[in-house]
């Protein structure tokens, strides 16, 4: 089975790099139904390290299949662990962590 | 007179009179390999000469004048078998990390290939498809249909879809990057084969590929992609020549009805079936070649390098992917007449193109660089040009 999401996190002078890319077909109604599938996307995605919010953002299915977001934050060093929770339509939550680098 | 006509009438007749004679004598024979009904070259037999058979019509046109050229050299040789087989043969001595295939797929792979291997517009996607199987073990993805309607392509991935991965290897090594190929050292091609496999969560004799791991030579003949039986005929092994015959032998099974015509045929499109088929000649022959092909192999003249323009690292760092060569179709830095074209409508519009993006060059060619920088980058290049 594919995982969630890939994790990328690169801490250069201070400024945390990330690029992360989520596995999700993001098939709202319309696409859904051509496809023949039940739809599937993700509503609400979370990104926290040291237990403070990092990145959050609304989403529906606006976004392409297999979205990739990139964004830089300050106040974290290298070996801290990010981490990013999704949840989808159906209500399921996902969790994926990586240590920044 | 003899005409020509009579000549390919006569001819056949030998043909066929040798072949049915041939195939009487081999039918003693169970070694030899016989073809059925309809087969289509590669499953067929033709007769040879003294006995022997090959898959495909024997040529008998006269060879007389015809220049083979010489032998190949040992080095020649040498330098063209660079394969590597299914089970690791051929593959050279070297190892890369996931982390450094990471570090050199960024700098040089995502710009077409994405981030996380997922694919670019035109460009191959590398990973990302879902590799479920169905209950005859065929990869989900790969049955989807081409067909009007549907907006689910087959994804082809390196994951669900390419069947041994020490040809990844041998690809990137001969093939990549685009712009320059031949470029990576052999360690680098395992760092990036390392991380595309990682990307694709392919496993190694049960061990998942994290940043720290390192793949060489043995673990890459170790590799099991999940297609690796999704192909047929199967073309491995030393069955392979029969298997492959076996296949296109039989063709109603195998590829599907219709005959084959080679000879005589109508026009399959006529209204009547009895207009005879339009033939299609080449009107321009090559004749000659100019300038004639040289068989030197120097390399041009070395340039003396000037002194470092400002823009010049930043331009190896960020645009030299596609700007190095116009295999991408990027004016190429030193083609004096792509950059006249670029420069006819001044240098303030390319400067403008450059930061806004036109065609197939994304703004600031994908970077993140200040608007100085990037007409910095460009005064090189069209300096580089002249």
């Amino acid at each position: 089975m594919a995982k969630d999401m890939k994790i990328k996190a690169k801490e250069k002078n201070g400024v945390v790099n990330v690029k992360v890319m989520f596995t999700s077909l993001m098939a709202d109604a319309e696409e859904a139904e051509k496809k023949k599938i039940k739809p599937e996307f993700i509503t609400y995605i979370v990104g926290k390290s040291n237990d403070k919010v990092v990145f959050e953002a609304t989403t529906s299915g606006f976004m392409s299949e297999n979205p990739l977001m990139k964004f830089s934050f300050t106040g974290a060093k290298k070996g801290d662990e990010l981490e990013f929770t999704i949840t989808d339509n159906h209500g399921k939550t996902e969790t994926g962590s990586k240590k920044i680098k | 007179m003899f005409k020509l006509d009579r000549k390919l009438v006569t001819i056949g007749t030998v043909l066929a009179l040798s072949s049915t004679l041939t195939l009487t004598a081999s039918a003693a024979d169970e070694s030899v390999y016989k073809s059925k009904p309809g087969a289509i070259d590669g499953g067929v037999t033709y007769p040879r000469e003294n006995g022997n058979y090959t898959a495909y019509r024997y040529n008998e046109q006269s060879t007389k004048g015809v220049n083979f050229g010489r032998p190949a050299t040992a080095n020649e040789i040498k330098a063209w078998d660079i394969d590597a087989l299914p089970d690791g043969t051929g593959l050279p001595e070297g190892e890369g990390s996931v982390e450094l295939g990471d570090e050199l797929y960024e700098a040089q792979c995502a710009v077409c290939h994405g981030e996380f291997g997922a694919g670019g517009s035109g460009y191959p996607q590398l990973a990302g498809g879902n590799m479920d199987k169905d209950e005859n073990g065929v990869i989900i993805t790969l049955k989807n249909q081409r067909v009007y309607g549907s907006t689910d392509a087959p994804k082809r991935t390196v994951g669900t879809y390419w069947p041994v991965a020490t040809t990844l290897f041998t690809y990137i090594r001969d093939a990549m990057p685009y712009a320059h190929p031949k470029s990576l050292s052999n360690d680098e091609t395992y760092a990036i084969t390392a991380y595309i496999l990682a990307q694709n969560e392919i496993e190694i004799d049960g061990e998942e590929m994290d940043d720290e791991y390192v793949l060489n030579k043995e673990k890459l003949a170790k590799v099991v992609l999940p297609n690796r039986n999704g192909f047929y005929p199967n073309i491995d092994g030393p069955d392979a020549q029969e298997n492959i015959r076996a296949f296109f032998a039989d063709r109603a099974k195998n590829i599907g009805a219709g005959t084959r015509c080679m000879a005589d045929c109508k026009d399959p499109g006529g209204k009547d079936g009895k207009t005879p088929p339009g033939v299609v000649e080449i009107k321009y022959e090559m004749s000659d070649v100019r300038p004639p092909y040289a068989y030197a192999k120097d390399l041009p003249p070395e340039k003396k390098d000037e002194a470092a323009h400002p823009g010049k690292k930043a331009y190896e760092a960020n645009c030299a992917v596609c700007h190095k060569t116009d295999a991408m179709g990027a004016p190429a830095v030193g083609d004096i007449q792509a950059w006249a074209t670029t420069l006819k409508h001044g240098i303030e519009n390319v400067y403008k193109n450059t930061i806004n993006g036109k065609n197939g060059m994304p703004p600031k060619g994908g970077t993140s660089l200040s608007d100085a920088r990037i007409k910095e980058i460009v005064d090189y290049m069209v300096s580089a040009s002249k």
